[in-house]
Order: C-alpha cells, then sequence, then structure tokens
C-alpha cells in the first residue's frame, strides 16, 4: 500500500486542479487564479556538522596522521554551504540561500525552518551562491555569515573562500619537533561551487512544531586523500585562488568526505 | 569647462540642540547640496550608483576618510599613505609599505578618472569602487583591519557624525564607509592637461617636440594609442606585454582561472604618466626611459604576449619627442576638486 504524507497530497491536489482547468474555449474568460498553497505547519531542520579525525572529534591544534603518516593538524576549519534544500524526487524545497560554519570548536548545528512531511534528504553545495558571491559584504550586518568579520572574504577577488581549512605539518613521520611548516588551502570561485546530496537511509520527517536533527560527520582526515585525488602537502600546501586544480580537489575530497548517519 | 550638477538628490538632516538661555529645543536644519564637479571637455558622461549620491557631504566624508589613518589597525596608513595628491594619487616606491613596514603585493596606481573604470586592482578582480574600498583596509599587508571596526572606530567623532548624517541621514558605517569613500575617488577627474588642451583645437598647446611625440604615439609603427587610446588612454583591458617570460604574478588568471591569462594586467592610464613612477604592476621600471627601451625591445618571450609588443625602431631624437608628449600628459590643474 502507497501512503502519502500531507506534502504529497497537497502536490496532487494542485496537479488535478491544473488538469481540471485545461480546456479550450472560445469566449476567453478571465483567467482563473492558481490556488493559493495551503500553509504548511512549519518544523524545525537542523544540521549538525560535526568534524572528526579518523572517527574521533576533532580538536585544533592536536597533532595527527595522515594518510601517507605525515604530522599534521588543523588550526582553523570554516566552510559554506549555498543552496539548501530537502527534496522529494522531482521536486525541491529551498531552505537557506547561505550557511556558514566555523567548525573551529567541534560541532556546529543550523536550524532551518522547514514545511512538514517526509522528505528523501536533503541537497547543498559547498560554498556561496554566485549572485551573493558578488555582492558588496559592506551591506551586511557584523553577524550575518557572509560578514567580512568571519575573515572568509576575498577582498581582492570580491567573493568569498567556499571553504578554509590550515594547519601545520612536518613530512618526517620520525620527527619529534614541533609542527613549522604551515599549509593554507581555500578553495573559492564558481569552478569550486560543488553540490552535495545526503539521504539518510530513513529520510528526514518534518514535524511541525518539533526539530528533527540530522549529523552531518565530517571526516577532516579525508580532505587530503581520495580515491580521486590525493593531496600531498609537500608540494600542495596553498591554494589562495592561485592554484585551481588544488583548490577543486580539495572541494572534491571536502565533498565527499561529509556523510549522514 | 562645464559645471555639472550630478546628483539633484539633496538630504535634509534634522537636528535638536538645547539652547540653554531659552529654556527650549531649538531646531537646527542643515541641508546636504548636490557636489558641483567639473568635468572636463570630452569627458564621457558620469554615471553614478543611485545609493551612493554625490553630495557636498558624501565627498567631504569619504576625503576625511581618505586621508584618515584610523582606518588601518595601528592607526599609521591611511589610503594617502600610498596615494599621493601630488604624485597622481599614486606612490613613489616600487610596493608600498603598509602597516609594521608590511610590503604589499603590486604598484600603487593613479586615482584619476576611476568613475569610468570598468574593474579595479591590475588584474580587475573588483566590479565596483565600493567593493574595492573593503580591499587595503581588509589587507594583512596593508592596513590590516576590518571595515566595521574602522567605521566603529571613527563613527562618533567630527567631521564624521556630521557629514555621515548630512549624507547619507545616519551614523557611519560599513556601508557607508565604502560608499564615501568611493564618492570622493570619483571626483578625482583628469583632463586638464596640455594634451587636452591641444585636442580642443588650441594648438600651441604643445611643443613641435611633443606634436612630434604625439604622432609617434598614435603611428602605424608604435601603436601606442591602440591600447593607450579613449579619454582615459587606457582601454582598460589586459595585457601580457613580456615583462617576464614566466611572471611571477599570474595578472589576470588569478581572477579569470583562465591559463592564457597568465601574467596579463590591466592597460594604465598614462594620464599624469610623468608623476606616477615607478612604472608597471611591479614597478620594476624607475624611468620612462626605461618604458621606452622595454618596449622598443620588444619585451621577453612570453607564451602570451600582446602582438602589439613587437619592438620598434626609433632614433634618439624621437625617444625625447616621445617622453616629451608623455610628460604633457600632466593635469595643468590639482586632481583633487573637494577643497
Amino acid at each position: 500500500m502507497v501512503r502519502m504524507n500531507s506534502r504529497e497530497l497537497l502536490w496532487m491536489g494542485v496537479m488535478l486542479l491544473g488538469l481540471g482547468a485545461c480546456r479550450k474555449d472560445v469566449a476567453m474568460p478571465d483567467p482563473i487564479p492558481m490556488p493559493e498553497p495551503i500553509p504548511v505547519p512549519n518544523g524545525t531542520l537542523r544540521l549538525k556538522l560535526v568534524p572528526e579525525w579518523e572517527g574521533q572529534p576533532l580538536a585544533l591544534y592536536t597533532e595527527y596522521r595522515n594518510y601517507v603518516d605525515q604530522r599534521v593538524n588543523v588550526e582553523l576549519l570554516k566552510m559554506y554551504w549555498g543552496e539548501v534544500r530537502l527534496f522529494n524526487e522531482p521536486y525541491e524545497w529551498a531552505l537557506r540561500d547561505v550557511v556558514y560554519f566555523n567548525l573551529g570548536n567541534g560541532p556546529v548545528s543550523v536550524d532551518l525552518v522547514a514545511d512538514s512531511g517526509m522528505y528523501s534528504g536533503f541537497r547543498a553545495r559547498l560554498g556561496v551562491p554566485a549572485s551573493l558571491n558578488a555582492a558588496n559584504p559592506a551591506s551586511y550586518a557584523a553577524s550575518h555569515p557572509l560578514s567580512v568579520n568571519n575573515g572568509t572574504y576575498w577582498t581582492w577577488a570580491t567573493g568569498y573562500r567556499f571553504l578554509m581549512i590550515e594547519g601545520r605539518y612536518d613530512l618526517d613521520p620520525q620527527s619529534t619537533a614541533p609542527l613549522i611548516a604551515s599549509y593554507a588551502l581555500h578553495p573559492g570561485m564558481e569552478p569550486c561551487y560543488l553540490p552535495m546530496e545526503f539521504v539518510p537511509s530513513e529520510g528526514i520527517r518534518i514535524i511541525a512544531g518539533t526539530t528533527t536533527e540530522v549529523i552531518v560527520k565530517v571526516a577532516v582526515d579525508r580532505f587530503f586523500h581520495s580515491p580521486t585525488g590525493n593531496i600531498d602537502l609537500a608540494t600542495e600546501n596553498a591554494a589562495h585562488g592561485n592554484n585551481l586544480p588544488l583548490a577543486i580537489k580539495l572541494s572534491e575530497n571536502a565533498v565527499q568526505s561529509m556523510s549522514v548517519e | 569647462m562645464k559645471k555639472v550638477v550630478l546628483i539633484a538628490l539633496v538630504l535634509v538632516s534634522v537636528g535638536c540642540r538645547k539652547d540653554l538661555g531659552m529654556g527650549e529645543d531649538v531646531r537646527v536644519t542643515e541641508v546636504d547640496t548636490p557636489f558641483l564637479l567639473d568635468l572636463p571637455p570630452g569627458a564621457p558622461p558620469m554615471v553614478l550608483p543611485a545609493d551612493a549620491p554625490m553630495t557636498e557631504a558624501s565627498v567631504r566624508l569619504g576625503k576625511a576618510l581618505f586621508f584618515d589613518p584610523q582606518l588601518s589597525r595601528d592607526g599609521t596608513i591611511a589610503c594617502a599613505s600610498c596615494h599621493f595628491p601630488d604624485r597622481a594619487f599614486s606612490d613613489t616606491v616600487p610596493v608600498s609599505k603598509g602597516i609594521e613596514g608590511r610590503l604589499g603585493m603590486r604598484n600603487s596606481p593613479p586615482l584619476l578618472n576611476l568613475a569610468w573604470h570598468p574593474a579595479f586592482f591590475r588584474d580587475g578582480g573588483v566590479p565596483t569602487l565600493e567593493q574595492q574600498a573593503i580591499a587595503p583596509i581588509h589587507d594583512t599587508q596593508e592596513m590590516d583591519f576590518n571595515i566595521h571596526f574602522a567605521a566603529e572606530r571613527v563613527r562618533d567623532e567630527e567631521p564624521y557624525a556630521r557629514l555621515s548624517r548630512l549624507a547619507y541621514g545616519r551614523p557611519l558605517d560599513a556601508f557607508l564607509l565604502t560608499r564615501a569613500l568611493a564618492t570622493y575617488q570619483r571626483t578625482l577627474v583628469s583632463g586638464w592637461s596640455r594634451y587636452d588642451r591641444f585636442l580642443q583645437g588650441d594648438m600651441d598647446a604643445l611643443s613641435e617636440a611633443e606634436q612630434r611625440g604625439l604622432a609617434l604615439f598614435n603611428g602605424p609603427d608604435l601603436k601606442c594609442g591602440t591600447c593607450h587610446g579613449g579619454f582615459d588612454l587606457s582601454d582598460h583591458r589586459y595585457h601580457n606585454i613580456g615583462l617576464y617570460t614566466l611572471s611571477p604574478d599570474p595578472g589576470r588568471e588569478r581572477i579569470s582561472l583562465v591559463v592564457s591569462d597568465h601574467g596579463k594586467f590591466k592597460t594604465p592610464t598614462l594620464r599624469n604618466i610623468a608623476l606616477t613612477a615607478p612604472y608597471m604592476h611591479d614597478g620594476t621600471f624607475a624611468t620612462l626611459e626605461e618604458v621606452m627601451d622595454h618596449f622598443a625591445f620588444g619585451g621577453q618571450a612570453a607564451p602570451n604576449k600582446s602582438p602589439l609588443v613587437a619592438g620598434f625602431t626609433i632614433t634618439l631624437e624621437q625617444r625625447l619627442d616621445l617622453i616629451a608628449f608623455l610628460h604633457a600628459l600632466t593635469d595643468e590643474r590639482p586632481l583633487d576638486q573637494v577643497h
């Protein structure tokens, strides 16, 4: 038996009304106004991003080992998500144009108002939509996700760094010296605005008046390696708008590193 | 010379003060008025952003900000620290120093005729003057500050409090700071050189040597005017002129992400060129003679070098004529009209 939730019933109703209006009439009457959408009670989708290193909570300035056993730490981790939307094929429901996550102090949550109903999952893009990316950041209040106060704005290119990861490393696995050499990887610009899709096994149920939490694990160790591209800190330790292939590779790895429970 | 009223918007700011003698509030009205900007003959129409009116108060606010080192983190560097009015608002060193003596990235360009520029910085990475104003304030090598903090720092001081209220009807904030700085910079107009007078029919404005230099400049052998043409003596496009075989600075490529844009930079204006040494995006040439030698030689063999930079041969006298002409591009009056 096929069960339909309130959202699916609403769409079915709208489609039936639309079909009923399709007829040829010689004397053209005034156009029939589209039916007002039936208000759907709102709930809250809470996206909680949890940064980890090899399955353990990420701690800034803590020394880790990367995929080739090099010593590495993370000192800064920020990212934007653009065009966050819930979906039930073939439909999407926009939730927020841009969300900012500063993951330097551990898990971060963002609450998004959503229509109640059952959804397959949600989509977003890593970065900032083009229209917002080109806007003047001086027009945003200091508390806005796109405020220059977040230190994510590229003043010379009038755009945002979609992802910022910085830290230090030592190529010698045997060394016990303090980590000195630094890396700073900052993908941005249109080619790095990559799509992401998250489909929890049981879908996402938004219930009116309540909060549904979805945990997104961010496997930061996998920023540096993936089946499609490893990052060698010996030579690939800086991307600041000047190394597009590296910026895209890191963005792809970051997208692949994120998953929902 | 024509007086042009650019903005019809008049903002009225009403303030209250307590008059101790009368024991009652007395309303004091200050009225902002359009700034009357002189535009030189031949200047294209100036189109202003709707949210950046050019009024007496807004340009004075912008000028005060431009010369105020409080916009830098440690209060030592103003916009004017690297853009000297007597140097056509450029600097005298290859690369300017920011706070704590930090070296910048590129040569400080002159600030003139910016209202007609389609993009800013030598790589054209910033599309508006308002957005450009943010960059040096945030650049760690320049002012190393934050535009919100900068606005807060000066907001309650005079003349900022009064001028901001007059110009925009509210206290100074980051948004208005970018507007005011941009508006003031739009008033820096060049177009009153002897060359301009010559173009307007004053045949005595240029010496014979300068006229010969002009002919060379636009002639088929040198073709300088191909890129350095128009009112601003710049096509505002991006070219690799063979300064390096492989430019250490990606130039336009940093913005466009197109490899063939490597080492390309926006054609600089030649207006007031005699005042803006050193030359090129990195200030690598100290004199106009060195610049001339570069173009005569034809530059380095960069793979994407402009075909227009192919080298040429000129006599010593022609070289002197050409440089004499370039000196005739200096304005005969100050660029700054805000007094």
